[in-house]
């Protein structure tokens, strides 16, 4: 028995180690000289030159701009994209109507779909109304997190014990009041939850964004961080530093709000 | 402000949605559109912006083209826009910038082999009248260059800086003799690789020759050179195979990119190696093993690929007039000087070849076997569906080298491209 | 108002969904159908002729208006080497016949510039004035005299047909092409082994840590959280992360491979066909074994203990309660995960993009990178909708396989 626990213990230890790793190795590159990243110093953990020159470099690229267009793209949609998906997704979830289970399947199956499909006619109309690189990006983001949005609010919203409406009702209180005074306060927790699993996935997102907002001064940090790849050489240094730089964010957000997260990756993946 | 305002009208429409009141509202993409109020009047600026789009130049050449002209113009400030050094992805930014119908660029800097593509598809301002305009004729530039954005009987384009493959050769290995057969530019490529396999081995050396064959744009490149520029494709396949499969060339020789090649060359591991001008500096730079005194240069035996990038106007563009002053500027006679002694590049205006002060500045120039490389430069195809053509050579081409197909189905599809 | 109220009151359902239902239809169900649309035409936006949807026949008159420029320009450089009167007099008659011709078409389109639909009456007219352009080149050059420009103006000229485009309809051609395409094959191919080889690695090794995370293991919830991060990092940047450490000359997983004789040298694993492949595979599952492992982990935890303890008192060890409770209680759970793992896996695009570009050679292209580069490197927008329309085939088949097939409940009531 000891040594099953033993054995656990060791996967559990080289499973983080694996997962931990390549950020271990990008964010002690990030500190060497350009001279120490190749030949035969590449492998010392410990440079004996540490240097913050990369990092410097970074404020001469772009990634600061690119963060900031992803952090206002993000926000910008979460914040609305809940909004959508609270009211859609409390319909679904209590109130009665016909079509209700195909709307849900169609909701899903959008989800399902593969972007490929939708970038090409949304490039094109974008083109036509001017919209290539700007703000307005965050209109066709909801394609891809307004689903998941439901989705997992659905999910929240079938929680919530149907007596508390049921009293409201007995009290003569008109559906919008239920839902503002009852429902909501109460289903507060699923919608922050999926606000966040929202912002990750814009944050996240590469596709559009690389085909809507190909100018520099628009990219996210995501496509910026893609074209520091040069055609010859690589600055592995600088490229490392980018990777740090963009990486701390979603560090801080993971480690913040996990429960939520975790509650959001798994609703509607367990049936209780 | 203005880039907050699609947020902004986003926001009012989320929220009327959200409150249930425009229950009734048509689609939702329309409308912010018409809302949109009238930018403000634009504030007078002295001199109007020309964009260039262009990949960052280490050697500093660019920056003094753009101060110069922006100090002695008038009317115009030339901003340069650094796209990525990928080439690959830089053109699938521009055929996004220029497809969508953006003026976001008013100069373009181009690798010779998209201007086919990008004249075909109209993206690109003619610029026969500008030549005509500011007194040159296109024989003034780089032929090479030149016929490269020459689509359909119209001129789209002026040289950024040409460039050209020809022969490395180590003076100090290969006999006076030889050296002067391949300087005078008159040899095959049997003489080459009888060459090459004599003098294997010599001074250290592990190869005799090295080229590009990984499965890329180099590839087109050198196969074009081996079946002359496509006049005997299936002798060019029988050729390149037969010095792919000589010992004379390294094992891993379908790998071979420029870096590979002048890693070789460069260590002294290699007697012959076929590449661009760009070696000859790292050579002269010192910091190799090799010894800029002991390189020769010399034609290749049917004539090196044009390559390097060119300059065209978009189509779209708000500043005509000042693209073309820029444009002038930059492949004229002053620009092309300091891309020249600055950037070490080759002159695409060809006056300058006569030129003392780029005499100085670039060897190259002087050395003969690299005169008679100049006069003897083919074109890869200028087609409007070049990337795909190119594609379809490389992977026959490099299929049939590494044994994974025959020469037949190779000759006959890449011949079929060319109809 | 009241009545407002009423209605909205009364219809409540409806209304609550419509918001999110107009975001659904503006930015997935038309975009759909304009694919849809796009596949049914040769639209490729790097072609005069086709870049536009077009039923009908059109000209393109500002190409048109430049074309007869550059030939009147051209015969007039002519002008300066030609040595004979009467070729003289014939170059300046037709330049005077034909500017006098371009006007009468102009006037008759009622427009000088634009691509613009014609009638048939139009586009016969237009064929007899471009047929009459070249005869009366072909006379001009007829002639001996130390022309320069003779071919590149039968060149320029042929743009007057350039100028006519005719409909680009090209009815089921690109779904055909489709089928046909052997690049297509190979990245479905590839598409395929990497989907199953991704899938399957990531549900064995997810189990493994969640059964272990599920044991009354020290610090559980630490290595919880730690798990979301590969999850949570961009891919983009994940792939970056990868690219690095695979890297021939100083990437430390590349030469760890060389050590272990995996690869013949550290250049090799993102130069060869399969190394690139296995490197893609190795990188994905990085990144989503832990994210599989918490839904698992998750559908673990509503497991009753009791059942566990029912079956060790009738003397089940350890194995056969894994089979016999586990399994089939987890199995929602897991198929659940499968479902949208296998999807997101055959849409695989940031890891590769980024990764390895479809390199080395387009050994890697998955049928994402080929849409993509078909669509935005090529524009050819009509072939690379058929290819996702394809796609999409090929996705609700999978779907479909899982729905009804393995019966896993995505919609409970």
């Amino acid at each position: 028995m000891k040594d099953t626990k033993k054995l656990f213990y060791i996967i559990v230890g080289l499973y983080l180690l694996i997962i931990f790793f390549p950020f271990f190795w990008v964010f002690i590159t990030s500190f060497k000289p350009e001279s120490e990243i190749w030949g035969s110093e590449a492998l010392k953990v410990i440079s004996s030159n540490a240097t913050l020159d990369h990092y410097k470099a970074l404020f001469k690229a772009n990634i600061f701009n690119s963060l900031k267009n992803s952090f206002i793209i993000a926000s910008f949609t979460t914040v609305y994209v809940t909004v959508l998906a609270s009211l859609c997704a409390y319909s679904i979830a209590r109130l009665k109507f016909w079509g209700k289970r195909l709307l849900l399947a169609a909701v899903l199956g959008t989800s399902m779909f593969p972007q490929m499909i939708v970038v090409g006619p949304i490039y094109r109309a974008f083109v036509g109304l001017g919209w290539i690189n700007s703000y307005w990006i965050t209109l066709p983001y909801s394609m891809i997190t307004l689903p998941v949005a439901i989705y997992i609010l659905v999910t929240h919203f079938t929680k919530i014990p149907k007596e508390l409406e049921e009293s409201g009702m007995i009290d003569g209180a008109s559906k919008i009041r239920i839902f503002g005074e009852i429902i909501l306060p109460l289903a507060l927790p699923g919608i922050f939850t999926s606000a966040i699993i929202t912002f990750i996935g814009v944050w996240n997102e590469f596709l559009l964004a690389l085909t809507l907002n190909p100018n520099s001064s628009y990219h996210t940090a995501t496509v910026a961080i893609s074209f520091l790849r040069g055609q010859f050489t690589i600055f592995w240094g600088q490229v490392t530093a980018a990777t740090v730089v963009v990486t701390i964010p979603t560090l801080i957000i993971v480690l913040v709000f996990q429960k939520q997260i975790i509650s959001g990756l798994t609703s509607g993946a367990v049936k209780e | 402000m203005r880039k907050y305002l699609p947020l902004l009208l986003i926001f009012i429409l989320v929220i009327s949605l959200a409150a249930g009141c425009t229950v009734k509202e048509e689609p939702v993409v329309e409308e912010p559109v018409v809302e949109e109020p009238v930018v403000e009047e634009p504030v007078p600026v002295e001199k109007t912006i020309v964009k260039f789009a262009v990949q960052a130049d280490s050697t500093g050449a660019l920056d003094a083209i753009i101060s110069d002209f922006n100090e002695q113009s008038e009317l115009y400030e030339v901003e340069p826009v650094i796209m990525t050094n990928d080439s690959g992805v830089m053109h699938d930014q521009l055929m996004n910038s220029l497809s969508g119908k953006s003026g976001e660029y008013d100069i373009i800097s181009m690798d010779v082999v998209w201007a086919g593509e990008f004249a075909a598809a109209g993206y690109l301002e003619p610029i026969d009248s500008l030549i005509k305009d500011a007194g040159w004729k296109v024989t003034d530039f780089n032929a090479g260059s030149m016929s490269s954005g020459k689509y359909k009987g119209k001129n789209y384009v002026l040289p950024y800086f040409p460039d050209l493959g020809f022969l490395y050769f180590r003076t100090d290995i290969v006999s006076e003799e030889d050296a002067a057969v391949l300087v005078g530019g008159d040899y095959s490529w049997s003489d080459l690789l009888t060459m090459a396999e004599k003098y294997k081995g010599e001074n250290g050396t592990l190869y005799g020759h090295v080229f590009q064959s990984k499965q890329y744009e180099g590839l087109t490149c050198n196969i074009n050179e081996f079946s002359a520029n496509w006049a005997d494709i299936q002798g060019g396949l029988e050729t390149m195979k037969a010095f792919a499969d000589s010992d004379a060339t390294p094992q891993d020789i379908l790998v071979y990119t420029e870096g590979e090649t002048h890693n070789a060359f460069l260590n002294g591991e290699s007697v012959f190696a076929r590449n661009w001008p760009y070696m000859n500096g790292m050579a002269a730079s010192g910091d190799y093993n090799i010894d800029v005194a002991n390189v020769g240069y010399a034609s290749l035996p049917d004539g090196g690929t044009v390559g390097g990038w060119i300059l065209g106007i978009n189509n779209n563009s708000q500043n005509v007039e000042g693209s073309h002053e820029f444009l002038k500027f930059i492949s004229g006679p002053e620009g092309q000087k300091i891309n020249a002694t600055v950037g070490g590049y080759l002159p695409g205006f060809n006056a300058l070849l006569e030129d003392q002060e780029v005499l100085n500045a670039n060897a190259l120039l002087t050395d003969p076997g690299f005169q008679v490389a100049l006069t003897k430069t083919i074109a890869r195809p200028v087609v409007a569906n070049y990337s795909e053509v190119s594609d379809i050579i490389q992977v026959k081409t490099h299929e049939f080298l590494s044994g994974n197909g025959d020469i037949e189905s190779a000759t006959q599809i890449i011949s079929e491209l060319f109809e | 108002m009241k009545k407002l109220f009423n209605f909205i009151e009364d219809k409540l359902g409806y209304v609550l969904i419509i918001p999110a239902l107009i975001f659904i239809f503006a930015f997935s169900i038309i975009p759909i159908a304009e694919s849809l649309k796009y596949s049914f035409f040769d639209f490729q936006l790097n072609s005069q002729q086709k870049s536009g949807i077009y039923f009908t026949e059109h000209y393109n008159v500002t190409l048109a208006t430049e074309t007869f420029e550059y030939v009147d320009y051209y015969l007039d450089t002519e002008l300066e080497v030609v040595e004979k009167s009467k070729t003289v007099e014939q170059i300046k008659t037709f330049r005077t016949e034909m500017i006098s011709k371009e006007e009468e078409v102009l006037n008759l389109l009622e427009t000088n510039e634009g691509i613009i639909q014609v009638s048939d009456s139009d586009l016969e007219f237009i064929h007899q004035m471009n047929k009459w352009v070249y005869d009366g080149l072909e006379k001009i050059y007829s002639n001996d005299e130390p022309f320069v420009l003779e071919e590149d103006i039968f060149l320029v000229a042929s743009e007057l047909d350039t100028s006519i485009i005719v409909p680009n309809f090209i009815g089921f051609d690109n779904f055909k092409h489709v089928f046909l395409d052997l690049r297509v094959r190979y990245a479905l191919l590839i598409t395929l082994i990497f989907t199953v080889a991704s899938v399957s690695l990531e549900l064995v090794l997810g189990l493994m840590v969640a059964l272990i995370m599920n044991t009354a293991i020290k610090g559980r919830g630490m290595v919880r959280t730690l798990s979301l991060i590969p999850w949570a990092i961009p891919t983009s940047v994940a792939a970056l992360i990868w690219a690095y450490l695979y890297n021939g000359s100083n990437g430390i997983v590349a030469l760890l491979f060389e050590k272990m004789h995996f690869i013949g040298a550290s250049t090799d694993l993102m130069l060869t066909a399969n190394g690139a492949l296995i490197s893609i595979i190795i990188a994905d599952v990085w990144k989503t074994t832990p994210y599989m492992a918490l839904l698992l982990l998750a559908g673990l935890q509503i497991i009753p203990r009791n059942l566990y303890e029912a079956s060790a008192i009738d003397g089940a060890g350890k194995i056969k309660s894994f089979f016999k409770i586990t399994l089939p209680l987890l199995k929602p759970s897991i198929l659940v995960a499968l479902l949208f793992r296998t999807l997101d896996a055959f849409r695989i695009f940031d890891l590769i993009y980024v990764l390895t570009g479809g390199g080395p050679g387009g050994k890697t292209e998955s049928i994402s990178i080929y849409a993509y580069k078909m669509m935005f490197a090529q524009t050819r927008f009509g072939y690379g909708s058929a290819l996702a329309l394809g796609m999409a085939v090929v996705v609700a088949l999978i779907a479909y396989f899982y729905i009804k097939v393995l019966e896993v409940e995505l919609i409970s009531d």
